[in-house]
This record gives structure tokens, C-alpha cells and sequence, in this order.
């Protein structure tokens, strides 16, 4: 029942463009992750789901109804901010009971709402501090926590775990992960971080320039990449792109209309030089622990990325790379794939 | 251990030569203050005549007389409740016009702001004649409305809107539009976030305005004549013989008691100060 649609949206601030038409829809229930280069404009497509930026035009519906013009709190969703936005002056049950507060719900029901979100989030110890008593990650918790308060129907976090160390960041990512399979609540999360994307998203949007780019399961996306933006902007490290030419003749079958041939970084295999699909030779080999990451320079220049376990390689080493046809990526002079 | 107790001898030393070298620079300060006071202690032959602190005869009566000269009561409060008034008045309409400068987009903002500032360059002999005749105009020479609403809308008050308004730039955005998502409404946003968080600016523009009020002298010199009416600049001013000549220990009894009220409010704000500076300590 609450499923959220996109229809046609656009954003422009003063003369320029910021969302130029986007389309889509949310299922009720799913957990839709929004990723794109800085500036793409994920913010600003969340906060005008939010209502706290005006969409210019175009239509919003959250559940079924329209909501354009509907104020933020009147929308059934909250946002949990980047900086968590915690008020200063309140301790934590009443930044959590706050919005309770505004709306007038009765003080013992708030109380009972605010204690419940508590025990969820395992916040009772801390009700009667202040937001600077808190660490990072508790106040993330609370800023959560000020939102499921609110019962809303839809969740918005934008970048809610960059300002956590990587620990904490992916303790509060199985966190949310599980808040969302209890809650069952709709979720649209906006991140930079490639693994949280993966791991959370029931659906990725992935967006450049105000534009949707291509909207899948985080397989989908990583597997069949609609297009080159797409191919080498999902998965770490980047996918080695090479014009279809400079491969052409060790090249196995190939659509007619493959202008660019992609692959994955752990899809390539090395074997002897000249044997393989390219060879050419180790600038550097870092080592990462679980595995190495090798740059190799083709011959024409191009440097090739290639994630590799096994004996540590010397540069200068030169080595050939091979790859199971069925991992290449063809993608048409136009950038979009070609199969 | 011996060296740790020479660390701290060494610190002890250096707090008591500080303290020393404060106080030496706090006498010029204080002098005139202790001198004041002592003063309204004394007999009018005594304060020229004696240069001790210290009166030789403490002269209570000094603090009767100054209410029976005249109508020192009546002007006392005069002076505090037009003070309390400004001020309340002040802090409201420059956090609402700064909040609205710093935070709304709306068609002549700029405008708005420039003219503000041009108000701002115009020294206040100058606009103190027109104002006085729009006074007379709407009937309200001799009452107290011109020391209330010349301060709040003129130069002062401008001063005190661009203070406000530069604070509220400086507050994070997102806790404003955390508080649209709770269901604040703009009027909301302003009073429920911007104003507590904004504490020390709103302190520091009430000590401003208190003191300006509490020491207004051009204005009701002009704007008031009945002596009932008298704010306590002017019925300071006032203490003289028939020939016209300053009741030395008069002036500065009534002087010494005018200062009450300006301690009071300077630690009350200090303290809010203080107190919203732990408060908001912003913390990675
Ligand atoms: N209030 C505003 N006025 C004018 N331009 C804006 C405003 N807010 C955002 N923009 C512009 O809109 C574009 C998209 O901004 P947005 O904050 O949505 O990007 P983002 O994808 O969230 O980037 P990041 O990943 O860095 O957070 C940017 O080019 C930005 O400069
Ligand atoms: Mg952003």
C-alpha cells in the first residue's frame, strides 16, 4: 500500500537543471538504494521525496495518493540526515519524541512510543543525555530512532553512515538491514559506499546527472550493466574497458554492434604472455591481504585492472590475460550494451 | 616527584603573578566605580575634601535625600520598565527579521537588507528632527513612546537584526529541516530550533539594548519634558542647587543605584552565555 512513484520528475534551482526527469517506482516494502557520482543530484531527489524541496514538475504519489504538494510531515515518511540533525538543546527522548510532540499525540502515548523505539534500537540508557554526550554512532542510533518514532511509511537516510568509522559503519549496516526486515517499512537510502549499496539494496537506482541511469538488483546491475556509465561505475575496482577492435581477432563470438568490450577485474585469469586475450606487463601489484590488485599496461598504453590471489608477481613481470566469454560485456558505440 | 612539585610550584607562581598583573591593569577601571560609590556615601564638603576611599562619616542620608528631591522612585522605573520593554521588543523583532533575512527568499530581500544598512549610515542628530516631528505629529511628545520605539526600529535594532541574522546563518540547516520533517511550520522552526540554539547571540543583543536603553540621553531630553516622566539619565542630570549648580553627593548616591539594574542584567546574559556555549559545543 505504500509503494512510492516517480512520474516525469524535474528539479531545476533557478536556471539550472538539477533532476531532468526521472521515473520510477518503489514497491511497498522494498529497500531502493540511490548511487551516482557527487553531485548527480541523490539529495536532492530525496528531499523532494521528503517535501523539503519543491519538485518543479512532474508528479509524486506515495501510496496512492499525490503529494506534491503535500508539507513533509504530512507525507508519512522521515529522513535520517547525514549529520544526524539532532537538536542540541533536547536530550534523547525528546529529540526522539519531538515530531510526537508537534503533532500533538498525548504525553503517555508518546512517552510508550518513544520508550518502544528505545528497546528497538537499545537507546534506554541513554534517554536523559544530551546529543553531545553521545559518540557517533549512538547518535546515528538516536537520529534513527527519531524516525522510526514516528511510525512513518517510507524511511529516507541520506548517507546515513559516512561520518561513522568503518567498523561501526558496517555494524550499523547489518542494523538497518535487520530494522528493515522487522519494520517491513519502505526504505530509500543514499549512499557513496559501493558494499552498502550492494548489501542492503533490494533495487539499485543508479543516477548521473539528474538522469536514471539504469534501476536493478544489485546482480542485475553488476552482472548485465545497462550501459559503460553503469559497467564501470558499479563493482570495486572499476571494469577495464578496451574498443572491440584492439581485441577483435582473439575475440570469440561478438554481437554485430559491439563497439566496447568490458571486464570485471576478478573475472580476468592470467596465463602465459601472448597466449591470452591481451598481454602486457605489471606496473604494480598492490597487496590488499585477501588478494592483489595487479595494473597492467597494454601494450597501446591502456592500463588493465586485475584482481589476483596467488604468488606475489614482480612488475615488469609481462603475462598474458585471459576470460570466460561469458563473463565480456559488449557495449555499442553508443555506450549502451549490446547483446 | 621533585620534579612534578617544582611543575607545580612553578604554576602557582605563575597564577599569582598573572592575578597581579590583571588587578594592576583593573585599577583604572574600577577606580572611577569605588570612587563613585564612596563617594555617594559622603558629604558634598567631604568628596572634594577628602581623597579617601573610605568615607570619615557614612552619610545614609545621602540615599533618602536623592528621593526626596524629586520624583526619583517614578523615574527609576520609568527608566526600567522602558528598558525591559525595548529590550523584549528588540529580541523579538530582530530574531524574527534576521531569521527572515537569513533563511526566507523572497522578491526584494536585498532590497530590504540595503535599505537597512542606509538607515544604518545616517547619524542620529541628524534623523532625530524628523523623527521628533512624526512624534509630534502622532501626539507623542512627553509620553514614553518615542524611547520605545526609536530604539526597537531604528539604528539599534537594525544593528541588533544583523547580528541575529548573521548567527542564524551559521546554524546547520539540516536541524531546521529536521524540524520541517518533525511537522514545524517556518513560525515553528524559529521558535522551537533557531531561537534556543541561538542563545548567546540573543543574550548578547539584550545586554546591548538594556545598556543602550538604560543610558538614552538625546531622547528624552527631546521627546519628554514633565519631570514624572523622567528617565534616569536625565533625572541624574538633575541633581542641582536652585542655582543650578551639580549636588555632588546627590548625583553620585542616585548614580551608584542607577548601576544596580546594568550588574543584574550582565550576569544574568553572562551566565546564558556561558551556559549555551557548553550546551552547543559541537563535537566530531
Ligand atoms: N539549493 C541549491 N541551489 C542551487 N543548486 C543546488 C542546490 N542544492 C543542490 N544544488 C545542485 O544540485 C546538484 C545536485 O546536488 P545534490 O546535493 O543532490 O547532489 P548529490 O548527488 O547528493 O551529491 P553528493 O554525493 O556530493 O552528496 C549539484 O550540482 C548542486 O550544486
Ligand atoms: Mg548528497
Amino acid at each position: 500500500m505504500t509503494s512510492l512513484s516517480l512520474n516525469n520528475v524535474k528539479k531545476h534551482f533557478g536556471r539550472t537543471e538539477v533532476i531532468r526527469g526521472v521515473d520510477l517506482s518503489v514497491d511497498d516494502g522494498e529497500f531502493v538504494v540511490f548511487v551516482g557520482p557527487s553531485g548527480c543530484g541523490k539529495s536532492t531527489l530525496l528531499r523532494m521525496i521528503s517535501g523539503l524541496e519543491d519538485i518543479s514538475s512532474g508528479v509524486l504519489k506515495i501510496g496512492n495518493r499525490v503529494v506534491n504538494e503535500t508539507p513533509p510531515a504530512r507525507r508519512g515518511v522521515a529522513m535520517v540526515f547525514q549529520s544526524y540533525a539532532l537538536y542540541p538543546h533536547l536530550n534523547v527522548r525528546d529529540n526522539m519524541g519531538f515530531g510526537l510532540k508537534v503533532r500533538k499525540v498525548p504525553i503517555d502515548e508518546r512517552a510508550r512510543r518513544v520508550m518502544e523505539a528505545a528497546r528497538t534500537l537499545k537507546l534506554e540508557p541513554l534517554l536523559d543525555r544530551f546529543p553531545r554526550e553521545l559518540s557517533g554512532g549512538q547518535r546515528q542510533r538516536v537520529a534513527i530512532g527519531r524516525a522510526i518514532v514516528g511510525d512513518p511509511e517510507v524511511f529516507l537516510f541520506d548517507e546515513p553512515l559516512s561520518n561513522l568509522d568503518a567498523e561501526l559503519r558496517v555494524h550499523m549496516r547489518s542494523e538497518i538491514a535487520s530494522l528493515h526486515k522487522r519494520l517491513g517499512s519502505t526504505m530509500i537510502y543514499v549512499t557513496h559506499d559501493q558494499i552498502e549499496a550492494m548489501t542492503l539494496a533490494d533495487k539499485i537506482v543508479v543516477l548521473r546527472d539528474g538522469l536514471v541511469e539504469q534501476v536493478g538488483t544489485p546482480r542485475e546491475l553488476y552482472e548485465r550493466p545497462g550501459n559503460l556509465f553503469v559497467a564501470q561505475f558499479i563493482g570495486s575496482p572499476k571494469m577495464n574497458i578496451l574498443p572491440v577492435g584492439s581485441v577483435a581477432k582473439a575475440l570469440p563470438v561478438r554481437p554485430d554492434s559491439a563497439a566496447h568490450v568490458g571486464m570485471r577485474p576478478e573475472d580476468l585469469k592470467l596465463t602465459d604472455p601472448g597466449s591470452g586475450l591481451v598481454s602486457g606487463k605489471v606496473l604494480l601489484s598492490e597487496y590488499t591481504g585477501a588478494s592483489s590488485l595487479l595494473h597492467v599496461e597494454l601494450p597501446d598504453g591502456e592500463i588493465f585492472l586485475v584482481a589476483y590471489d596467488g604468488p606475489t608477481i614482480d612488475a615488469d613481470t609481462t603475462l598474458g590475460l585471459t576470460i570466460a566469454p561469458d563473463r565480456l560485456h559488449f557495449f555499442d558505440s553508443a555506450g549502451q550494451r549490446a547483446s | 616527584m621533585t620534579a612534578s612539585l617544582t611543575r607545580r610550584r612553578i604554576r602557582i607562581i605563575n597564577q599569582i603573578c598573572w592575578t597581579l598583573a590583571l588587578c594592576i591593569v583593573a585599577i583604572p577601571f574600577v577606580f572611577p566605580f569605588l570612587w563613585m560609590v564612596s563617594s555617594g556615601f559622603k558629604s558634598a564638603a567631604e568628596i572634594f575634601g577628602s581623597p579617601s576611599l573610605v568615607p570619615r562619616e557614612w552619610q545614609w542620608q545621602n540615599f533618602i535625600d536623592v528621593f526626596k528631591h524629586q520624583p526619583f522612585a517614578r523615574q527609576y522605573l520609568n527608566s526600567l520598565y522602558i528598558a525591559v520593554t525595548v529590550t523584549a521588543l528588540t529580541l523579538l523583532v530582530s530574531s524574527l527579521a534576521g531569521y527572515a533575512l537569513a533563511r526566507m527568499r523572497f522578491a526584494g530581500a536585498a532590497l530590504v537588507a540595503l535599505f537597512l544598512v542606509s538607515a544604518l549610515m545616517v547619524p542620529e542628530e541628524v534623523t532625530i528632527i524628523p523623527n521628533f516631528f512624526m512624534m509630534r505629529w502622532a501626539g507623542l511628545v512627553d509620553t514614553h513612546w518615542p524611547l520605545i520605539l526609536l530604539p526597537t526600529f531604528g539604528p539599534q535594532g537594525i544593528m541588533a537584526t544583523f547580528l541575529m541574522r548573521q548567527y542564524f546563518l551559521a546554524l546547520p540547516k539540516e536541524l531546521e529541516d529536521a524540524g520541517k520533517m518533525d511537522g514545524l511550520s517556518r513560525l515553528g522552526v524559529w521558535w522551537s530550533i533557531a531561537l534556543p540554539m541561538s542563545r548567546p547571540a540573543l543574550a548578547a543583543v539584550a545586554i546591548i539594548t538594556f545598556l543602550n536603553s538604560w543610558n538614552l540621553f538625546l531622547e528624552p531630553l527631546i521627546f519628554v519634558s514633565s519631570l514624572d516622566k523622567f528617565t534616569l539619565p536625565l533625572a541624574l542630570s538633575n541633581f542641582t542647587d536652585p542655582y543650578g549648580m551639580p549636588l555632588w553627593h546627590l548625583q553620585l548616591a542616585a548614580t551608584s543605584l542607577a548601576v544596580i539594574p546594568i550588574l543584574v542584567v550582565y550576569i544574568i546574559a553572562q551566565r546564558q552565555i556561558i551556559e549555551s556555549f557548553a550546551l552547543s559545543g559541537v563535537k566530531g
